[in-house]
């Protein structure tokens, strides 16, 4: 399956949900220490010689973090900067036109960004400023800021069923769930005793999340009753990056670890992980499962690769 | 093993993969992944200069202060953003005019802080190579900071090109170091949580240290405690089921222990005077004779505690046997500043090679000094109690991997013990700097000894078995003539033969030297011109060699010294090198008195070609392209210096000019093996794997010695979805491979 090597490391990969062949990946300079980013918008052609077309390519004078695609407009990505900016581009319009937003409130490196996919309006950034911002299209500064955690918000995802709810996970251990309409957060539990740096709500039960932290573990909760985890996945040697639940199979998720593999697991099952892929040659930092092609997964890392391939086959096989 | 050439010889950019690294060369970058990771290229690998993207779909980025949507980016440039503050200071400060960078760069040093533009600054690192039109996006600075930084993560032994570059000076804003020194303390509790808060501000300082930041101003400490709602909330909803204390207390409990040790990230250096007395074996010490010292200690304190620090991580890291870990970047950089390949002296970044330090010893210190840095690196190495339980493992615990097997060479352990006992013994008194100075010579004589394969450059010549020119009268001039002849591996043995005979002939060394070199073999060509430098140190044809060699092993302190002692001895240009200089080269003088030697007779053609070869050693391909045509002009007929060239357009990803100048090379000398590998090189870089494995195969077929070529062959037939002929490449059957790859 097709490969792409990227200038600098990757640091996010995510499928349009507009087109199968499309996906959007986030990069970073210097593993994101220190230099420029570049946000790249890439389509899947059949022709084996070239099997990437760059359809555009946007340069940030500070790392990209995370990359999330509009839910509303086929060719608007949303980039969290590594400059505490949060800057939208319209692959549609020609390169001087982009972006056509920058929001400049986090005062802190923006580690997330999640479009709700059901309010397609408005949008969510995390930051190492301790906050979650919520953001629409039509306004140029945040409609809310949510502080309450205590150290870096590294992830803050919508729940797919719920418009108004959202969990955010951080480094302060714990995992908050919150609804846009209360003043504060309504939930707050600590699922793991180390920084979690991810979560995600399953795409089938909306009471269903997963997290996943630096303790190498990912954690599968079912909110309503958090004091048990419903599965406990162990298998990563490292920290485990990023966690995403499978659009089209109702137990299964992938996830993506320092340890530089990426692993798919069913969390229903006793002997839960599926499959290991280990191609990346880096800490393999971003992951996503396709919405329109099942089984279609993306992953990137810092060794500058890109992989797309289906579920079940070697990612580096031609 | 000896590093690929890219002047004598191949360019470093022998993978076709990383070299040209883009979307259009996909197989390539497969490749990589697919052998890279247990192939021994791998480390010649990263020694790539870091490739641009050379995709023709590819957007080139726009000039930077085009940069579309940098208006959104103004509010960005106030002095306290993070940001690009010492680009826009160079690019302000630039000059125009080719010759613009040095002043530049002096400029720079003597004013780093320089008011920022209004433009977003990218760093500049991707688009077309750069030109010396635009020499502001393509200085020093950026390439040595960008450099260091990808050091901190990868492996690349020429992380710091511009070699004693004081890092500080480099104009990084307090913005840029708050972005290091943050990011790089977020990034390192992610990735060593099961390690104590200790373990990772260490890890974080022996990075800020190297960079000279500031590790006591954290704009992101580490975690608080435990949210005390959540704590509350947390034990109320655990009720009565509460057995005994909750391990989050006693995590907490630890936590704060520990932050009480730790709130000063140099607390280990307060543990140590705690154990050891305020400076109490340093005064003693320093009473005792050695009363300079005292300035080294304060530099180099938390450098050399930072070099233990990353030994332990590296330790630590080594235990993890999964080899793709020990292939990682970021783990290979680890390695390295735990051998000492990357140290700060004086506030300078310097890097050394693993088996320098005996060089470093006599060209950089008194051996006062040097005792000092030792014995402080020592002593620290004995400090708190975990650091010798970790130096122990690392001593007799599993080694597998080869940085540690390079560590524990060096003996480090016993040399401790050895120091042990002295202090235990009482041992320092007025003559004890002698013992010591004896001690650490017998020390050295026996890492010479040990003949450590690391230490490629130092090797030890080995003859061939069966040689039949022994005995031949005049073996010299029979090698001469086989070396005219192109027929280089019996000219090998026909100069082996002389140097055998007559092991003082520096001559004979020296054409025994190229005839390695240009067959493709470093290391016995290094080892070789050794020998040719011991038997007359002022030759100035094998001082260039060496020069050339070591630029080659991208060794910058090295090649230094002999390019300066090339221009030293040179009758004519003599009088520029200031004997005093020798003891402490800087790049930018040294390229200073070139420049001044080319400006004094700019019809020699060998100044030019010696600049040239220092333009590699700071990665300013363009000049030293210039450089080398500039020779050309005088010396057309010189197959080496078309080697040169295209090496060196290779390296700055314009192998298509590369192959037209190793055309020139070959047809001055067809018999030329080093220009036919590095012809195949350069078809792999352009993705043409069909030809190059021909080209390699050619190679090969004259001198089936050069493991090099095996390797990129290697390579080329994976790319080349040639995996049938895998077998033949690995049992080296030329027979098969000459017959299904006919150079046509």
């Amino acid at each position: 399956m097709p490969v792409f090597k990227t200038p600098f490391n990757g640091y996010s990969v995510k499928f349009s949900p507009f087109y199968e062949d499309r996906l959007a990946v986030a990069t970073s300079q210097n593993f994101g220490i220190l230099g420029n980013g570049r946000l790249h918008v890439l389509s899947l052609s059949p022709n084996p010689s070239q099997p990437f077309t760059e359809i555009a390519a946007y340069d940030t004078a500070d790392g990209i973090y995370d990359v999330s695609w509009s839910e509303s407009h086929d060719s608007l990505l949303v980039a969290a900067v590594a400059d505490g900016s949060v800057k939208l581009y319209d692959t549609a319009l020609p390169p001087t036109s982009n972006p056509i937003r920058s929001l400049r409130e986090h005062t802190r490196e923006v580690h997330s960004a999640d479009y709700n996919p059901l309010r397609r309006d408005s949008f969510l950034t995390s930051s190492w400023d301790d906050t979650v911002k919520l953001w629409t299209l039509d306004r140029p500064s945040s409609i809310r800021t949510f502080k309450e955690h205590s150290y870096c918000v590294y992830s803050a995802v919508w729940n797919p069923r719920h418009a108004d709810v959202f969990a955010s996970a951080s480094g302060d251990c714990t995992l908050r769930v919150w609804d846009v309409r209360e003043p504060s957060s309504t939930m707050v539990f600590p699922p793991h005793e180390f920084e979690v740096l991810t979560c995600d709500w399953n795409k089938y039960d909306d009471c269903i999340i997963a997290t996943a932290s630096v303790d190498k573990s990912i954690k599968v909760w079912d909110v309503r009753s958090f004091r048990v985890p419903i599965a406990v996945m162990n298998g990563h040697g490292y920290a485990v990056r990023k966690v995403r639940f499978s659009p089209h199979v109702r137990n299964l998720l992938v996830s993506c670890s320092y340890d530089m593999t990426v692993c798919v697991w069913d969390f229903m099952v006793e002997d839960a992980l599926v499959s290991r892929y280990d191609h990346h040659t880096e800490f393999a930092v971003g992951v996503d499962m396709s919405v329109l092609v099942e089984g279609l997964m993306a992953s990137t890392g810092w060794d500058e690769l890109v992989y797309v391939w289906q579920h079940g086959t070697d990612p580096r096989a031609l | 093993m000896a590093m690929r050439d890219l002047i004598t010889g191949a360019t470093s950019c022998p993978d076709p993969a990383a070299s040209s690294s883009s979307s259009a060369n996909p197989l390539g970058a497969l490749a990589n992944a697919l052998i890279g990771s247990s192939s021994k290229t791998n480390e010649r690998l990263k020694e790539i200069p870091t490739s641009t993207p050379t995709d023709p779909s590819s957007h080139p980025p726009p000039p930077s202060h085009f940069l579309p949507g940098s208006e959104f980016d103004k509010p960005l440039l106030d002095p306290s953003s993070h940001g690009s503050h010492f680009l826009n200071g160079f690019r302000s400060a630039a000059a125009p005019g080719g010759g613009a960078l040095e002043e530049t760069w002096d400029e720079i040093q003597r004013d780093a802080r320089i008011p920022p533009q209004l433009d977003g600054g990218l760093y500049d690192r991707a688009g077309p190579p750069p030109h010396l039109q635009q020499p502001t996006l393509d200085g020093p600075p950026q390439r040595v900071l960008s450099n260091f930084l990808h050091s901190f993560l990868d492996s690349s032994r020429g992380g710091v090109p511009f070699h004693p570059a004081p890092l500080p000076m480099l104009g990084l804003s307090e913005g840029d170091k708050q972005c290091i020194r943050d990011r790089s303390s977020i990034m390192a509790r992610h990735l060593f949580a099961d390690k104590s808060e200790e373990f990772i501000d260490a890890q974080v300082n022996a990075l800020l240290s190297s960079l000279d930041i500031d590790s006591n101003v954290r704009g992101k400490g580490p975690m608080p405690e435990r949210f005390r709602e959540l704590e509350d909330y947390w034990n109320e909803s655990q009720g009565n089921l509460r057995l005994g204390p909750h391990p989050a207390d006693g995590w907490i409990t630890e936590y704060s222990q520990n932050r009480a040790n730790l709130d000063n990230p140099d607390s280990w250096a307060n543990s140590f005077q705690q154990q050891h007395g305020a400076n109490g074996w340093v005064s003693e010490f320093e009473n005792s004779q050695l009363s300079s010292m005292d300035q080294m200690h304060a530099m180099n304190m938390p450098n050399l505690a930072a070099m233990e620090q990353t030994r332990m991580l590296a330790n630590t890291l080594a235990q993890n046997n999964d080899p793709k870990f020990q292939n990682s970047k970021f783990l290979q950089f680890v390695s390295k500043m735990s051998r000492g390949e990357l140290i700060i002296d004086d506030n300078q970044v310097k890097e050394t090679a693993p088996g320098d330090w005996a060089t470093e010893y006599q060209q950089q210190y008194n051996p006062g000094h040097s005792w000092a840095g030792e014995f402080l690196n020592d002593k620290v190495s004995h400090g708190p109690d975990q650091w010798v339980s970790e130096f122990n493992d690392q001593q007799h615990g599993p080694i597998d991997d080869q940085w540690v097997n390079e560590f524990s060479k060096l003996h480090v352990g016993d040399w401790a013990d050895e120091f042990g006992q002295q202090v235990a013994e009482g041992a320092f008194g007025e003559s004890s700097s002698d013992n010591w100075a004896q001690a650490y010579d017998e020390y050295l004589n026996e890492q010479v000894a040990a003949k450590q394969q690391s230490d490629s450059s130092r090797g030890v010549y080995v003859f061939s078995d069966l040689n039949p020119y022994v005995g031949h009268p005049n073996p010299l001039k029979e090698g001469q003539d086989l070396f005219r002849k192109g027929l280089l591996s019996e000219a090998v043995l026909a100069l082996e033969a002389e140097v055998l005979k007559n092991p003082e002939n520096a001559e004979g060394w020296r054409l025994l030297g190229i005839a390695h070199a240009e067959n493709d073999d470093d290391q016995q060509a290094i080892a070789a011109m050794m020998r040719a430098q011991e038997a007359d140190p002022t030759n100035l044809e094998v001082l260039l060699a060496l020069g050339v060699s070591h630029t080659n092993e991208l060794e910058q302190t090295a090649a230094l010294k002999y390019l300066y002692g090339w221009l030293r001895h040179h009758p004519k240009y003599g009088s520029l090198a200031p004997p005093e200089l020798a003891d402490s080269l800087y790049y930018a003088d040294v390229a200073r008195l070139f420049n001044e030697a080319a400006e004094m007779s700019p019809d020699d053609a060998d100044v030019h070609i010696v600049l040239g070869v220092m333009y590699n050693l700071s990665r300013e391909y363009d000049k030293a392209i210039a450089s080398f045509q500039r020779a050309l002009k005088l010396k057309p007929q010189d197959y080496s210096l078309w080697n040169k060239l295209g090496a060196t357009q290779a390296n700055s990803v314009q192998s298509a000019d590369a192959i037209s100048a190793y055309q020139q090379a070959l047809d001055l000398k067809p018999n030329y093996v080093r220009a036919w590998a590095n012809m195949g090189i350069s078809y792999a870089n352009q993705g043409m794997y069909d030809e190059s494995i021909r080209y390699y195969v050619r190679a090969l077929a004259m001198n089936p010695k050069a493991d090099n070529a095996w390797q990129y062959l290697r390579i080329s037939l994976s790319c080349a979805s040639r995996n049938d002929m895998l077998e033949a490449c690995d049992s080296r059957n030329l027979d098969l491979l000459q017959k299904e790859f006919p150079l046509q």
